[in-house]
């Protein structure tokens, strides 16, 4: 699956795919592109389950990031497929964006197991409750780490003063 | 009967205190779980509150102190997009040969240590007697060993002078020299073979089906490599190919000797990177733009997001930036280093295998992490603790016995 039927099938699903590109190379001279997504909550499993069904291998997932923007927060899930051969490799974003006030997404664990780790991480430091995730413990901040304080999200709930939030702190 | 036997978190030579717990029926490893939350430094929460874009280049070279060209890397890559930086050629050429310089040294680094973990301290000493050469070219290039600042938006802060070359042309005679010693000692010992083979498999599906990168994930055949198939700087000139064990053995097992023949077969490779980067060294400025409160001025001005990933020596590594106009540092940061990827590997290759194999299994993938200190062994609702010499010298015992 070359990057026009990727986006041909996504079309299809009617989705709108957009292709960022940048040039590299000296001698030779390469297109890197990287093709964004956006998806609603709800298809969010059957688009990434079309993307596993397609690819020739099982896609690479990279990570998910996170940006809280205002009365949403947005969630990007990077996968990369066609990795093997020379300048076919394809970079897909697939982005959700969710409500503040009904922040769930569900977990892709059952059709993508790489997916664990990014979404305990989502789930610590943004708060976004991942519906289905077998394991709900903490990823990287500590067990001690305060409930409702959540460093990346750019509101009430974001950390004032890190060194204080940890029990014993003094002054 | 289960034992729990707990591993970590913390060691004093460890960058990344992490934590295994290990469920063991007699010898045998029956369950893993890695406990990833026993620090936490906040980078990416620094760079995304108190830092400007410049200061956290130099944040993100502290990421890790191994890999301190390319977190750098792919920050400026993902940067770079979103504003529409220029890089000078020359620039991207010397962009290349740190990151092939960054990778001999790491690749010898991890000999170094895989080595001592099954105790042959020997091969150790003369790894890394080795490696000081690429270390003593890392210092006379960049002044630094390590945190050697050399990223910068736009270019590299340092040029690779003409006295510069020739004594890094002998350093490539030095390494296709050594060679094939190395790959001699390494491959065709019989402890070291008795020790890795067949040891902490990793196959193909379940290195794809948990997003493994880097040599772990190309050793079990998954030819994936960032320079290979999304080439960035100037590596669409160097035709760079992933590099698989069965190019050496002529078959993929996915164990960790063959992990051990990857990292071999990419010191090589690296070594002719470099070579014909400086055959072909254009000439020029290394830096778009030197006024760096100008290149500030127009992050500060750009919107948008992008994606740099760049071909760590663990494997890739990915930064996601996002920026926002008017916004001083970055909107959105997030940084994921080869190792995250990679320790979900741990569970298929440790399982069944034994306590006195998790130092070179968990070794194998080159985490960032590398010898255990602590072990503390409930027994019966009792602690007894394991100290990393005890560990050390239970698969020296293993060694041992195997030989005999």
């Amino acid at each position: 699956m070359n990057t026009d039927e990727l986006v041909e099938m996504l079309k299809e699903k009617g989705l709108e795919v957009k292709i960022q590109s940048k040039m590299a190379g000296v001698k030779k001279k390469v297109e890197r592109k990287s093709l964004w997504v956006d998806v609603e909550r709800d298809r969010l499993k059957e688009i990434v389950g079309l993307l596993v069904e397609n690819a020739e291998e099982f896609p690479h997932f990279c990570v998910a990031s996170t940006s809280d923007i205002g009365d949403k927060v947005e969630i990007n899930y990077h996968f990369t497929i066609n990795f093997g051969y020379q300048l076919e490799e394809i970079q897909i974003t697939f982005r959700v964006t969710i409500p503040k006030n009904d922040l769930w997404v569900p977990t892709l664990t059952d059709i993508v197991p790489a997916t664990i780790f990014s979404e305990r991480e989502l789930r610590e430091m943004t708060g976004i409750e991942i519906e289905g995730l077998p394991d709900k413990r903490h990823l990287f901040l500590t067990k001690d780490f305060p409930d409702g304080v959540y460093p990346w999200r750019r509101d009430e709930t974001a950390p004032k003063d890190l060194n204080k939030l940890y029990e014993g702190w003094k002054e | 009967m289960k034992y729990e036997v707990p591993i970590g978190p913390i060691h004093p030579a460890l960058k990344e205190p992490i934590m295994l717990r290990f469920s063991l029926e007699g010898e045998e490893i029956v369950d893993v779980d890695v406990i990833a939350s026993q620090n936490h430094r906040g980078v990416e929460w620094i760079g995304m509150n108190r830092n400007n874009p410049v200061q956290s280049i130099y944040l993100a070279e502290r990421i890790c102190g191994i890999c301190n060209f390319c977190h750098p890397a792919c920050l400026v890559l993902a940067v770079e997009e979103i504003v529409d930086i220029e890089v000078p050629e020359r620039a991207e050429y010397i962009r290349v040969i740190q990151s092939e310089l960054e990778r001999i040294h790491s690749h010898l680094l991890w000999a170094g240590v895989a080595a001592h973990e099954l105790g042959f301290d020997t091969l150790l000493h003369y790894t890394w007697m080795i490696r000081e050469k690429v270390m003593d070219i890392l210092e006379v290039v960049n002044g630094n060993r390590v945190t050697k600042a050399i990223m910068m938006y736009g270019g590299v802060r340092r040029d690779i002078k003409e006295e510069h070359i020739p004594k890094i042309r002998e350093m490539i005679e030095y390494y296709k020299k050594l060679f094939n010693k190395v790959a001699k000692l390494f491959l065709e010992d019989k402890t070291i073979k008795m020790r890795t083979r067949e040891i902490g498999i990793l196959r193909k599906e379940d290195a794809l089906k948990l997003g493994t990168v880097g040599p772990t994930t190309r050793a079990s055949g998954v030819k994936k490599d960032v320079r290979q198939d999304t080439p960035y700087f100037a590596y669409p000139d160097f035709d760079v190919e992933a590099m698989t064990p069965d190019i050496i053995t002529g078959e993929t097992i996915g164990d960790t000797y063959d992990r051990i023949v990857v990292r071999l077969l990419e010191v090589k490779q690296s070594v002719e990177i470099i070579e014909s980067a400086l055959d072909e060294l254009p000439p020029g400025d290394i830096i778009s733009e030197e006024k760096v409160a100008k290149i500030l001025s127009r992050i500060k001005k750009a919107e948008g997001e992008a994606i740099g990933r760049h071909e760590a020596p663990r494997g890739e590594d990915i930064h996601y930036v996002k920026l926002k106009e008017g916004f001083e540092s970055f909107y959105t940061w997030k940084v994921r280093a080869p190792t995250y990827s990679n320790i979900m590997s741990w569970k298929p290759m440790l399982m069944h295998h034994q306590i006195a194999d998790i130092p070179i299994v968990a070794a194998s993938i080159d985490p960032c992490l590398s010898c255990t200190n602590r072990v503390v062994v409930v027994k019966n609702g009792k602690e007894r603790m394991l100290t990393g010499e005890d560990l050390h010298r239970l698969s020296i015992q293993k060694t041992r016995r195997l030989k005999k």
